[in-house]
């Protein structure tokens, strides 16, 4: 086994949504970046958000152990909530956003290009918590340049994005007005198909009435056009925990393929 | 809650501009709710328009004629455009959709304390409308015949129909106002009567004497100053004493306003100097130095005045001008500089001084007077120190203009109030004038460049042979344009773009810190609905924290529900971080090789 330099950590919405996106993600980043290790964990933000500050701080100390066990100095994530919690909290690590290093290594064999013949625009959302992070803005749109695909961008979009209405936890609590706030974004976008680099704001796109894809989905599929068949609105809390136990099987598999 | 996270509440409450009056609004005197009635009026909503109004000022109709509406000159339309044409908007609905059956003439319950005011002019008639409005017996005393003031003998009827002033007036007497007209104090009734039979005194008399200047002839026979002239002419519509051809010397509204209204006295021929080179210089208006114009007055700009030369009458002959160069000094201070080299001499028989007004000091000789004559009161209170008598208006040097002699009426009269109540006199009054908003907002120059409304004008041709109103006011549909250009200048950006402050708060957020620092129960679901995204502090001017305050509300509301969430709902979030952080949905593997060599390695 090489040492591992760098660790994968895709969260908790992500391989919710999509272990397929995980398990991709990994085995690209594995195929150019050799000595990238994994993590499965949640980084600890909604513990935050709620107030719970102590459990906070125990759980994230797991998270850190994990990190230190494998040495890994670098983490990447493909979540800006993990981004910013982990900046925060790991001041030896190097923290990675997904979107500012596929610009570097590259996409996916045989993806450039691929939307160029689409007949269908995305609204991008960028996400709220790293609007002040203009890299990661342009990161994710060179990559919808590189994939082909025709972006709409909203009028509140990079620095003065607008929350997608998941933020802070206000949805469990709030259900009513985290809707109103989710419709009146996805109302910004003229275009029925929005992409998004989070997948909670992906599933608040969807709630707020649009077909929408992670970026993820543009990434390793596609081309997707009018024609494809675009994913729910979100999958049933049992149906997302098989998602998540399904992406922890797939690290396993990649990770112990020599 | 931390200390800290106090602070920062406080800091917002202290800072955050939310709930800061508009510009036009703090630089009314009288605070009027300009921003509410021209954005009324947009709507077309006139009716609500006129009520707003009326919740501040009596005299609408009036001060939509009159009013130098200081409004207009902070307005920030003015930065893209011409500024909103407020005073006309104003008088628009006044005249169309005031109804006097409606009008409010309720009062507190009768007190038996009485206030007599001496001047029936703004200052007087407002103090008599707010101290009567609580209930107290009120009586007004004027040495004129009419009711207004300087509004009725000051500015003339072209400007100011009678009626207008009539009308409006009549809800003074409507309310159960005295008045007792033609009294002279002093001779019908002296100052010491007056302190001794009412409770409070607020003299409140104006300043109804013209100013002369020490120049060569100005004792000759057909000199005199513009406020006599203005008095006799509202009341007679006559000045018999005048010549054919007459010089008025000075540059404000007053100088404009003899002028024009000796042009309507038969036939006769009007030059006006000043000292200032052009309109724009001028105190006076731009606008009414062009009416001036239109009717026909000689205008002199940028002349002094050398002599009147009389001749073995002593009757004025011609007078003597030299170029004024500049009026000011680098200080700002009055001191003209002239060219005596060039002169020029005008064949007139008569001389107008409109240079200046002082307080008659006519039966007030008990009272104490300034340097320059202006009755001296007590800044704060308007109180002459040690006695129960006020002092309001231009009689104290406080007020030029009618609106601002008006809010010190408002003022005088809440200090009577205060002393009747024997509540403390002096605090919180530093917002009783206008004063600078604390709003800073940043005018977008991206606004379409609308013209303003112009009202329309009699012909100058018909308008010269009669006192009747020169200005014909707008119709409905030129005022829902102009409403329309109004920019409803507030801050609130926040409010405006965050679903959750929108919903929890009243004006903005400084309203709901303010509550839970007064140690109001807050609804937990308050602190439990912010998004967290920091737009608010984006958008904020001054980059406040809100989404910090709601963070630290939760912890607060987490450590008092035994380390929960107060909301239902987040029973799932505690499911779902469990299971997170539970083995069954974790696992750390580290690096294996890669099958294949990575090729792009080095791009990195």
């Amino acid at each position: 086994m090489s040492a591992t330099t760098r660790v994968f950590f895709p969260g908790c919405s992500l391989p919710s949504y999509n272990p397929e996106l995980v398990e991709k993600t990994l085995a690209f980043l594995k195929e150019r970046l050799p000595g990238t290790g994994s993590i499965l964990k949640c980084c600890g933000k909604p513990t935050k958000a709620l107030g719970q500050m102590d459990l906070f701080q125990e759980r994230y100390a797991d998270v850190q152990q994990e990190i230190d066990r494998l040495e890994a100095d670098e983490i990447i994530v493909a979540c800006q909530s993990c981004y910013l919690t982990m900046k925060a909290c790991s001041p030896n690590q190097k923290v990675t956003s997904l979107w500012t290093l596929m610009p570097e290594i590259g996409l996916p064999e045989g993806m450039t290009g691929i939307g160029a013949d689409s007949d269908i625009t995305f609204a991008l959302h960028d996400s709220c918590p790293t609007r002040d992070e203009s890299d990661i803005h342009d990161g994710v749109r060179w990559i919808m340049r590189e994939l082909g695909y025709e972006i709409e961008e909203l009028g509140h979009s990079r620095g003065l994005t607008r929350c997608c209405g998941f933020g802070g936890m206000v949805l469990p609590a709030n259900p009513e007005l985290a809707r109103e706030i989710m419709e009146r974004r996805a109302q910004e976008a003229k275009s029925d198909y929005m992409v998004t680099y989070c997948a909670a704001c992906r599933m608040s796109m969807a709630i707020g009435g649009k077909k929408a894809l992670h970026l993820l989905d543009l990434v390793f599929g596609g081309p997707w056009t009018s024609e494809s068949t675009y994913p729910e609105v979100g999958a049933n809390p049992i149906h997302a925990w098989g998602n998540r136990y399904r992406a922890k099987k797939s690290i396993k598999k990649i990770l112990t393929t020599v | 809650m931390t200390e800290q996270t106090i602070r920062t509440m406080q800091e917002l409450i202290d800072g955050c501009m939310g709930d800061a009056a508009p510009y036009c609004q703090a630089a009314c005197p009288m605070h009027t709710d300009v921003r509410g009635y021209v954005n009324l009026i947009g709507e077309g909503r006139f009716g609500e328009a006129i009520a707003l109004i009326r919740e501040k000022l009596f005299l609408p109709a009036t001060l939509g004629r009159i009013c130098a509406h200081p409004c207009e000159d902070s307005c920030k339309r003015g930065e893209v455009g011409a500024p909103m044409a407020i005073a006309a908007l104003k008088r628009f609905v006044a005249d169309n959709y005031d109804d006097p059956a409606k009008w409010d003439t309720a009062i507190e319950s009768e007190k038996p304390e009485s206030v007599a005011i001496i001047g029936s002019g703004p200052a007087g008639a407002q103090a008599a409308f707010d101290l009567r409005r609580k209930g107290y017996q009120v009586t007004i005393i004027d040495r004129l015949p009419v009711v207004g003031g300087m509004l009725r003998v000051g500015i003339p009827a072209y400007r100011l129909p009678r009626d207008i002033i009539e009308l409006e007036y009549s809800l003074l007497k409507a309310i159960g106002v005295q008045f007792r007209m033609n009294t002279h104090v002093g001779t019908d009734v002296t100052m010491e009567e007056l302190a001794e039979s009412y409770n409070a005194v607020i003299v409140a008399v104006g300043a109804h004497t013209g100013i002369m200047p020490p120049v060569p002839g100005h004792d000759a026979n057909g000199v005199f100053d513009a406020v006599t002239l203005l008095r006799d002419v509202s009341m007679t519509e006559r000045f018999d004493a005048l010549g054919s051809r007459v010089l008025v010397v000075g540059g404000g509204n007053v100088a404009i306003d003899a002028a024009r209204s000796v042009r309507r006295l038969d036939d006769r021929v009007v030059h006006l100097a000043c000292l200032e080179c052009n309109a724009g210089c001028m105190p006076a208006h731009d606008w009414e130095v062009d009416e001036a114009l239109d009717e026909g007055v000689s205008m002199h700009q940028g002349w002094g005045i050398v002599s009147i030369n009389t001749d073995r009458m002593n009757a004025v002959e011609s007078v003597t001008l030299k170029r004024c160069i500049s009026v000011f000094d680098a200080a700002g201070r009055f001191a003209p500089v002239y060219d005596d080299g060039e002169r020029k001499t005008i064949a007139v028989d008569s001389v107008v001084f409109a240079i200046g007004q002082k307080v008659d000091g006519r039966g007030l000789d008990s009272l104490p007077r300034t340097a320059r004559g202006h009755i001296a009161v007590d800044e704060v209170t308007l109180q002459i120190p040690g006695t129960s008598i006020f002092a309001a208006g231009d009689a104290t040097g406080h007020s030029v203009i009618a609106v601002e002699a008006m809010a010190e009426g408002r003022k005088a009269a809440r200090s009577v109030y205060r002393m009747f109540r024997n509540e403390n006199m002096r605090e919180d009054r530093d917002f009783e004038r206008a004063y600078k908003t604390a709003l800073e907002t940043e005018i977008s120059q991206n606004y379409v460049r609308t013209p303003r409304v112009t009202s329309r004008l009699r012909r100058a041709s018909e308008r010269v042979g009669d006192f009747a109103e020169v200005d014909l006011g707008i119709e409905d549909a030129q005022a829902l344009a102009e409403g329309g250009r109004c920019l409803s200048c507030e801050c609130r950006n926040c409010v405006k773009e965050c679903l959750m402050l929108e919903r929890y708060t009243d004006t903005c957020p400084k309203d709901l810190f303010q509550k839970i620092l007064n140690g109001e129960e807050i609804d937990p679901v308050i602190p439990y609905s912010c998004n967290m995204c920091s737009m608010c502090t984006v958008l904020c001017p001054k980059n406040y924290r809100m989404q910090d305050v709601f963070m630290e509300m939760r912890k607060d509301l987490v450590a008092q529900t035994g380390g929960k969430s107060p909301m239902k709902g987040h029973k799932a979030i505690y499911m779902h971080q469990k299971l997170g952080f539970s083995k069954l949905f974790n696992i750390t593997r580290a690096a294996s090789p890669a099958r294949v060599a990575p090729k792009k390695e080095t791009v990195r």
